[in-house]
């Protein structure tokens, strides 16, 4: 593959490229600096033979208004003959020429002028923090005699940053070239090797770059490297307040979830209970319910105008807002997470382990704590620490519910659209990364090793009663009171949008509905097509990068599967701002488009879609694919033909997912909209901050349908799936 | 129907794998070179991890070759991957694609090389009915037995007529009876089409009722290659003998070698054979490699060793009788038991050597 000729004949053929990108982007410099040279060469002439004016103060001041890149300083005089009078339109240039009259420049610029010509500086000066060219030129009187030398002070700052932009083209240029090359001269299979290639240049400039930016802009202060931010952060009360508020509601709302979670996992694997579909459709319930829906009815109950706090109980000075009210409602949305992961490794204990105990003579009770809750320990925990990642991240509930309380996500939301300090915002929520990030390693890398859950099969279907009869009277009692209240804060949000004025006046009006759907009929339609653009896209990346990391050997690989797995693990909010960092400026300016909507949304599902398609596509023999490539398929075709196809089920539920995901994002879209691309999500916010609760409920109302619409039809494609049994044989 | 068959030549081929436990490296397949002819069917034959598939899948495209060459026909294909080579596989788990019917299955292929709709429906059809599926077209292929199964997947490979077909194991997943039944129409189907082809197996019946020449694989390398008949009657080492065909060795004494002649003494016994492994030399031990048939039970002390008559199998068409002796128990068959003496269990016997149907090779 490597032959020498074949890496002679590259490496020549790139050198060519490599002198012939050069030579023309210098060409294309030269041409540029030549160009406005002259162009300050004929403003220098042009302002010279114009002036007719005696008040010299007035004239320079006038030179300056006048032109937007150009100030002036005017020195009456000739330089050599006469004593020289300095006319500077502001105390800077005063100052500005006086530091700078002794240097060689000036001092050649000034004998030039006299022997009437026009110098340019041949050294660099930075004027009012700007890198500026410096022209000396005569000015003369109506008869043409030199009567002083104008200095003027072009700033060309932009000519710099356009030719940093021409250097990254150049360089991006001859790398672009030399990798294409590369992969069509040396590798196998180029068509594989250019998706790879991609694959890496996507996580690289949408993943890698916008963190980078982040972390960058942490570290500098004025254009230089500085530690300020970081000691600002970490020395002030109100920040650091902030962060041990989210490490507080964070421990709470895992605790209660995971307790919560634990009560449903247990009765639902380990007693007999009637309606056991029922109840676990109810602790799933919330994971897809959308942001602010529960926070609305949690306000609509106990808020200030709260029906039971105000109404039924006639309470005044009760405050819903802040850590009880957040964790009550974090608790609600995040429970079925922790009751997710429990109950799959309840079910997958073997219950004749606890047979085995109960025949051993142990009562069911020490059965309990020291057969099952050993066994499940390693799950419990997993759940514990998922809940507390998720409410670390969260930034719907505490933005609208946290009063004065304090937490990361929100303060560093306040820090960037409140104050504009965009690198305090990006430092908070990187403080945010570390809880999170370490949380999600424990849980990925050593909880699940230690898990003691062997697969045996299908879980078993005999069940022995582990509790006695007063005990599973308590648990059922908790169940029941714990899904009314759910089904009382879904019914309040549905009772919300017909209500007239909440708490005030209750009387039935569907006005709510006309005015709400007026008002949001752009931001739904803008977040139905945006979150419609990216389904598909991020449905066939997802099942292409699995295709990749679950069946190709490359480099970088293990790369690939931890920068694809990296939005998966770190907060919205901090997603949200680097974006804006890496995206509002050249050489990729898309902030305030659809375009950067659409790409927040593929990549932050980008990760659940890949994992579920590298479980899918493991279950698969790989002959399959084999036998089709075999036949002359190239990897589009195998993809297209037999992957994407014998994927269908991993490929839809990807693609339900992203589109629900992406209709109820707001942590990192709040930072990402403009006026023109609005979100139903922020809608929804901006409702509920103005208090105007009936909006807000229909708009959520409105959101859980179609949340709901999705699902419906993901189910009924999924099982339209007759003709796919996996694997033969 | 076929085009021209093509030869396949591999050139020093060496493939080695990272070992996926550590950084150590395993050396699957290391420096063979073997030329296969067009139209030839050979078999790749050796015990599980000797390389034999690893070779087939490095003909095929799915491993490249960390060394050497492989050329078919003209080109050098080393490098090229499995969709731009022109060689089609019959993968041991068949690897039928489950979310089309047989007809779409076998089709697939025709498809890609943008073959006219009528004339695919004709040669499908043609296929399927070569391999005896005609009526089953429309079915799922996982609604279909094992041997079917495998007959979609031969169809599927054969209709591209691919100038090498590589067949993987392609029997291993049926029963005996079954096997024996696609061998049969393997062997057929490659035969009528004249086409060249590469079968790896480790059964070692298959490999001598089906190739025109085995390639026998151990540890990565090639240990003898020939016709079926030529390894099984003249291996060169105790080890192909030994896997390839039930076999006893005693041990014994090179006396002389002449050009083509070997003089061994067995005990005080004098045997003279012309078949001898190129490697034994006159005053070193050999052995005396000798198949079941390649013996006859005789009366005690009449024969070249003596034993007990420890159990008789009878097969119908054979007896297999196991006789203990000093060279540990010896197997030897007696065709046509109807027309032979058969000594009782417990018998005192001797054992006589057909030097012609026995060789003697170096004891390793």
């Amino acid at each position: 593959m490597f032959s020498k000729k074949k890496v002679y004949i590259y490496i020549f053929v790139l050198l060519i490229v490599v002198f012939l990108d050069f030579w023309i982007f210098s060409n294309i410099k030269s041409t540029f600096v030549k160009i406005t040279n002259d162009n300050n060469k004929n403003i220098v002439t042009l302002i010279d033979t114009v002036h007719s004016e005696t008040d010299y103060n007035k004239w320079v001041k006038d030179i300056s208004a006048k032109y937007e890149n150009l100030s002036i300083i005017y020195l009456n005089g000739v330089p050599g003959f006469d004593d020289l009078v300095t006319y500077a339109g502001s105390e800077e240039s005063l100052e500005f020429y006086q530091e700078n009259s002794e240097s060689k420049d000036f001092q050649n610029g000034l004998e030039y002028a006299s022997y009437s010509e026009i110098y340019k500086s041949q050294n660099k000066f930075i004027y009012d923090g700007k890198n500026i060219d410096l022209y000396f030129s005569p000015v003369y009187d109506e008869n043409e005699d030199i009567i002083g030398v104008g200095i003027y002070l072009f700033d060309n700052s932009e000519n710099e940053s356009f030719f940093n932009l021409l250097n990254i083209f150049a360089v991006g240029i001859i790398i672009i070239f030399a990798v294409i090359m590369y992969i069509s001269k040396f590798t196998r299979d180029p068509v594989m090797s250019y998706i790879i290639l991609g694959l890496f240049i996507i996580v690289g400039i949408f993943v890698v770059y916008p963190l980078y930016e982040a972390v960058r802009l942490t570290f500098i202060k004025n254009g230089v490297f500085s530690l300020e931010i970081w000691k600002t952060i970490l020395t002030t009360n109100q920040y650091m307040e902030a962060f041990w508020g989210s490490m507080k509601l964070g421990l709470m709302t895992a605790t209660i979830s995971t307790l919560v979670g634990f009560l449903f996992a247990f009765t639902l694997s380990r007693t007999t209970v009637k309606g056991k579909k029922f109840i676990s459709t109810m602790a799933t319930l919330p994971v897809i319910s959308p942001p602010f829906s529960l926070t609305l009815s949690i306000i609509l109950l106990f808020g200030n105008n709260g029906l039971i706090t105000k109404q039924l109980l006639g309470m005044s000075n009760f405050s819903i807002y802040g850590l009880g009210g957040l964790t009550l409602v974090q608790t609600m949305g995040m429970f079925p997470i922790a009751y997710l992961t429990m109950v799959g490794v309840l079910q997958s204990i073997d219950s004749t382990l606890e047979d085995a105990s109960l025949d051993l003579n142990a009562s069911k009770s020490r059965t309990f704590f020291k057969v099952t809750l050993p066994l499940a320990a390693p799950g419990i925990l997993s759940a514990w620490l998922l809940v507390f990642t998720n409410s670390l991240a969260d930034f719907a509930n505490p933005l609208i519910l946290s009063g004065s309380y304090k937490v990361l996500s929100v303060e560093a939301y306040i820090e960037v659209t409140g104050m504009g300090r965009l690198g305090n915002g990006a430092a908070l929520s990187l403080l945010l990364l570390l809880p999170t990030v370490t949380a999600f390693l424990i849980q990925r890398f050593w909880v699940s090793k230690k898990s003691f859950v062997t697969v045996t099969g299908k879980p078993s279907g005999r069940i022995t009663e582990l509790v006695s009869k007063p005990v599973k009277i308590t648990l059922n009692t908790l169940i029941i009171l714990i899904i009314v209240f759910l089904i009382g804060l879904y019914g309040t949000i549905i009772a919300g949008s017909f209500v007239k004025n909440w708490g005030i006046d209750y009387t039935f009006t569907l006005d709510n509905f006309r005015e709400a759907l007026q008002r949001g009929k752009e931001a739904i339609g803008d977040t139905v097509t945006l979150a419609t653009v990216a389904t598909p896209i991020a449905g066939i990346l997802a099942m292409l990068t699995a295709l990749v990391v679950v069946r190709k050997k490359f480099p970088g690989k293990r790369l690939m599967e931890i920068l694809v797995m990296v939005p998966f693990a770190i907060p919205g909010t901090l997603i949200g701002i680097s974006y804006i960092l890496a995206f509002n400026k050249p050489p990729i300016l898309i902030v305030g488009t659809a375009f950067i909507i659409v790409i927040n949304y593929v990549i932050r599902e980008l990760p659940v879609g890949v994992e579920s398609g590298v479980a899918a596509l493991r279950q698969i023999d790989p002959s399959i694919e084999e036998a089709a490539s075999d036949l002359g398929a190239d990897v589009p075709t195998v993809f297209r033909t037999i992957v994407l196809p014998l994927l269908r089920p991993a490929f839809i539920s990807s693609l339900s997912y992203t589109f629900v995901r992406s209709m109820t994002a707001v942590s990192a879209v709040i930072f990402l909209i403009s006026a023109k691309w609005y979100h139903i999500t922020v809608l929804i916010y901006n409702f509920s901050e103005n208090l105007r609760f009936g909006y807000a409920s229909v708009l959520a109302t409105t959101l859980i349908v179609i949340v709901l619409l999705a699902f419906g039809l993901m189910r009924l494609l999924v099982r339209d799936n007759k003709n796919l049994e996996k694997t033969i044989n | 129907m076929i085009k021209t068959s093509a030869s396949v030549k591999l050139e020093n081929i060496t493939k080695v794998f990272k070992d996926p436990a550590g950084k150590g490296e395993v050396t699957a397949v290391n420096n063979v070179n073997y030329d296969i002819k067009p139209g030839e069917l050979i078999t790749l034959l050796g015990p599980s991890g000797c390389g034999k598939t690893t070779t087939l899948r490095m003909i095929a495209g799915f491993e490249v070759p960390t060394g050497g060459k492989i050329i078919i026909g003209n080109e050098d294909v080393t490098q090229l991957p499995p969709n731009k080579r022109d060689t089609a596989t019959v993968f041991q788990s068949y690897g039928l694609f489950p979310h089309m019917t047989v007809f779409e299955n076998v089709a697939y292929g025709l498809k890609l090389r943008k073959v006219s709709k009528s004339e695919i429906e004709e040669r499908v059809i043609k296929t399927l009915d070569m391999v005896g599926l005609k009526h089953l077209a429309h079915r799922s292929p996982s609604r279909l037995s094992g041997g079917q199964q495998q007959r979609v997947a031969l169809a599927r490979s054969i209709i591209v007529e691919p100038s090498v077909l590589l067949l993987d194991e392609p029997l291993s997943n049926l029963d005996a009876l079954l096997r024996e039944q696609m061998r049969v129409e393997i062997r057929r189907i490659q035969k009528s089409l004249g086409i060249t082809a590469v079968y790896v197996t480790h059964d070692r019946v298959e490999a001598m009722s089906l190739s025109d020449r085995v390639v026998l694989m151990n540890a990565g390398k090639i240990i003898q290659t020939g016709t079926p008949s030529e390894i099984y009657e003249s291996p060169d080492s105790k080890f192909v003998a030994g896997f390839i065909g039930k076999v006893a060795f005693l041990d014994a004494e090179v006396k002389e070698i002449s050009d083509d002649f070997v003089t061994v003494k067995l005990q005080d016994k004098i045997l003279k054979t012309h078949k001898f492994s190129s490697d034994v030399k006159t005053g070193e031990p050999a052995v005396i490699m000798c198949r079941p048939e390649s013996m006859k039970v005789v009366e005690e002390n009449k024969g070249h060793i003596n034993g007990t008559v420890k159990t008789n199998v009878y097969l119908g068409n054979s007896v297999e009788s196991f006789i203990d002796t000093e060279h540990g128990e010896i197997l030897v068959q007696i065709d046509n038991p109807s027309q032979k003496k058969i000594y009782t269990e417990g018998a005192k016997v001797g054992i006589e050597i057909v030097p012609e149907l026995s060789k003697v090779l170096r004891n390793n």
